[in-house]
């Protein structure tokens, strides 16, 4: 990221772009990202045993509060006791008809309420997995899970709040996972 | 031999079901939630088996089967849930479940659990 700023002299759009990566380069290196790593650890796990799908993470970048990057479904569940937080799968339809299909083990074509209802499972597996490895006592809680589709909303969590995103690519389609979490 | 299954998901009741057959169960009813699964036991008194999620709206597995062991039912129950604690597990021991399996798992997982379970004298 620092190096690619040093390239663009005469080029102000390019060196704007540049300017942007830097920023959240800064940004991200200023928050501690190890909390997501469980719940990274997590989705690797349920992916392989439920899904027989093994998804490759990408660099995790700061997220403005997930629309999953244009995904059409998120499914999100949130996360409450010592911490708090809220964790997001952002879809493809695409995405969501493959792994729906491979959980069910039928072949879904359209994005109807087995499908909504595969993906919500599938967070809240990613979510109930991850919060076991917090080792809080008492163990932290989880919501219940909710779908959202479209493009064009954006979750508001409590200011100050950042959330990451976790870029994935798999056999069955790219999707993103968005985990913002506190202390309390 | 009949079995409850217990899940707030869909998609998981679908998966518990294919991995019964793996070992022969083929009569299941399903419930969404505790109530609606406390109401299938008053209902048929012949489940062989439960299996049954924590976390669900209206009433928690955990609530179902403190319940159901309260009124004095001693039908198998396996738990089958995200709470992975070491601390939910004995919670669950404690109020009578049987066996206990994490979320994600492969439906031979599940079988195996089953099988031990059905297998156990009660």
């Amino acid at each position: 990221m620092y190096m690619a700023s040093t390239r663009v002299v005469g080029d102000p759009a390019a060196a704007i772009r540049a300017a942007r990566c830097l920023c959240v380069a800064l940004e991200v290196a200023a928050v501690d990202v190890s909390y997501v790593n469980p719940f990274v650890e997590s989705v690797g796990s349920v992916f392989s045993t439920m899904l027989g799908v093994n998804p490759r993470r990408l660099a995790v970048r700061i997220s403005s509060g997930t629309n999953g990057g244009g995904a059409r479904l998120t499914s999100l569940i949130g996360i409450s006791g010592r911490m708090h937080g809220c964790v997001a799968l952002c879809f493809p339809p695409e995405t969501a008809l493959k792994l729906a299909s491979k959980m069910l083990g039928t072949e879904l074509t359209e994005i109807n309420d087995e499908v909504l209802d595969a993906i919500s499972e599938l967070v809240n597996i990613v979510a109930g997995s991850a919060k076991a490895k917090f080792n809080a006592d008492p163990p932290l809680q989880l919501g219940l899970p909710t779908v959202v589709e479209g493009v064009t909303y954006r979750v508001k969590y409590p200011s100050k709040s950042i959330w990451l995103e976790v870029p994935f690519s798999s056999d069955a389609g790219d999707f993103s996972m968005e985990v913002t979490y506190n202390p309390n | 031999m009949k079995a409850l299954i217990v899940d707030d998901s869909l998609t998981i009741r679908r998966i518990v079901r294919k991995a019964l057959a793996i070992v022969g169960i083929n009569d299941a009813v399903d419930a969404e939630d505790g109530c609606a699964a406390l109401e299938a036991i008053n209902k048929t008194q012949d489940f062989d088996l439960i299996l049954l999620d924590w976390n669900m709206p209206k009433m928690s597995g955990i609530d179902a089967l403190r319940t159901l062991r309260q009124s004095g039912n001693k039908t198998p129950v396996i738990m089958v849930t995200t709470e992975a604690e070491k601390s939910r597990v004995i919670d669950a021991i404690k109020t009578g479940a049987n066996d206990y399996l994490i979320k994600p798992f492969s439906p031979d997982q599940l079988a195996a659990k089953v099988k031990n379970v059905v297998a156990a004298p009660q």
